[in-house]
């Protein structure tokens, strides 16, 4: 992990954020159980502050992709702007699929296959990132306006292209979380990605919404 | 009458936005917790009143130490402050005796609404 990407956030700072996302988080998934019957165990909030060139390797340790992953992409405009990235095995979107297909059988109508799959995740990640990022904007008091959510390639010949957006020395906030339903653990990753303007404006609403509390 | 206040949260953070929303003129005193297992213990040792408690913590997370504190005292006000309020989530903890949910972040009036519900429950016995 690169030094200077630590050093962004004092401790205070992150341990805010920390609770900030654990916050948006929880919002996401209570939004996402309305959609389908799905119950996600909240782990303990992981914040990490990595640099982008650092990401592949994290996220290929964490979640175990071996290689081949799914993407979705939500970029997010405002004080608090970039990106937010849902990025799952390929063995869970499959297994999302075919929970969201349990639920929403009509919803679908004729389409099969990649177009249904591809429907699928976009809508998980609509509502995952939509709902986590509003919920940050929210408590941080200001709003943020959204791109429609795409899918990116994720094949282990071009898996890192989606880096290629950000410069090298941008700083990822990422953070873990355990998808569970029918008895599995699923991992999945919510990335959230901000440029440097960003977090000069997140540091001091950090700080701000703290000294409410005081 | 509430006098012991027992807050169980890992995050120093959630911790002080709980206690800075607990009514400061009414003279509770305040005891904390780092996650679950430590809330028991703490439990068990102060007998606190209204312990507050999170859900998702290291250790012992919030679903377990609601049992174990109600397995304890079965009268215990468990208050759980979470940011998980997927239906599943709120189901389950009440099952396990809590007392309510208030939900993340916490504000000063659910947080007093919480409290003023509790002193209505002990004064009732």
């Amino acid at each position: 992990m690169n030094t200077e990407a630590v050093s962004i956030f004092s401790n205070d700072e992150k341990e805010i954020l920390q609770e900030i996302m654990n916050i948006a988080f929880g919002n996401a998934t209570a939004n996402l159980a309305d959609v389908i019957d799905i119950y996600v165990v909240l782990s303990v909030p992981d914040i990490q502050v990595i640099n982008i060139g650092d990401l592949p390797e994290f996220i290929n340790n964490a979640i175990d992709a071996n290689g081949k992953t799914v993407i979705v992409d939500q970029k997010f405009r405002g004080d608090f702007n970039g990106s937010g990235f849902l990025v799952f095995p390929q063995k869970t979107s499959d297994d999302l699929e075919s929970i969201f297909d349990d639920e929403n059988n009509d919803s679908y109508g004729n389409n099969t296959g990649a177009a249904r799959e591809k429907g699928v995740l976009i809508e998980i990640g609509n509502i995952l990132i939509s709902a986590c990022v509003g919920k940050v904007s929210e408590l941080l008091n200001t709003f943020v306006t959204y791109s429609p959510p795409q899918i990116l390639s994720g094949d282990s010949n071009d898996e890192n292209s989606w880096l290629n957006n950000f410069g090298p020395n941008q700083a990822a906030i990422a953070m873990q979380t355990v998808f569970k339903f029918h008895k599995q653990d699923l991992k999945g990753f919510l990335l959230i990605l901000t440029n440097q303007e960003s977090i000069g404006w997140l540091r001091k609403s950090l700080n701000d919404f703290m000294n409410s509390y005081e | 009458m509430i006098k012991n206040i027992l807050v169980v949260d890992d995050s120093p953070v959630a911790r002080k936005m709980l206690v800075n929303c607990i009514p400061k003129d009414r003279g509770y005193e305040i005891h904390l917790a780092d996650n679950g297992q430590d809330g028991v213990e703490k439990f068990q040792e102060l007998k606190p009143d209204v312990t507050f408690m999170d859900l998702t913590m290291p250790v012992l997370d919030g679903y377990k130490a609601t049992e174990k504190i109600m397995g304890l005292d079965k009268k215990a006000i468990v208050i759980v402050t979470t940011a998980d309020v997927q239906p599943k989530s709120i189901s389950t903890v009440m099952e396990l005796g809590a007392f309510t949910l208030v939900k993340k972040p916490a504000k000063a009036e659910t947080i007093e609404e919480a409290l003023a519900k509790a002193e209505q429950k002990i004064s009732q016995g």
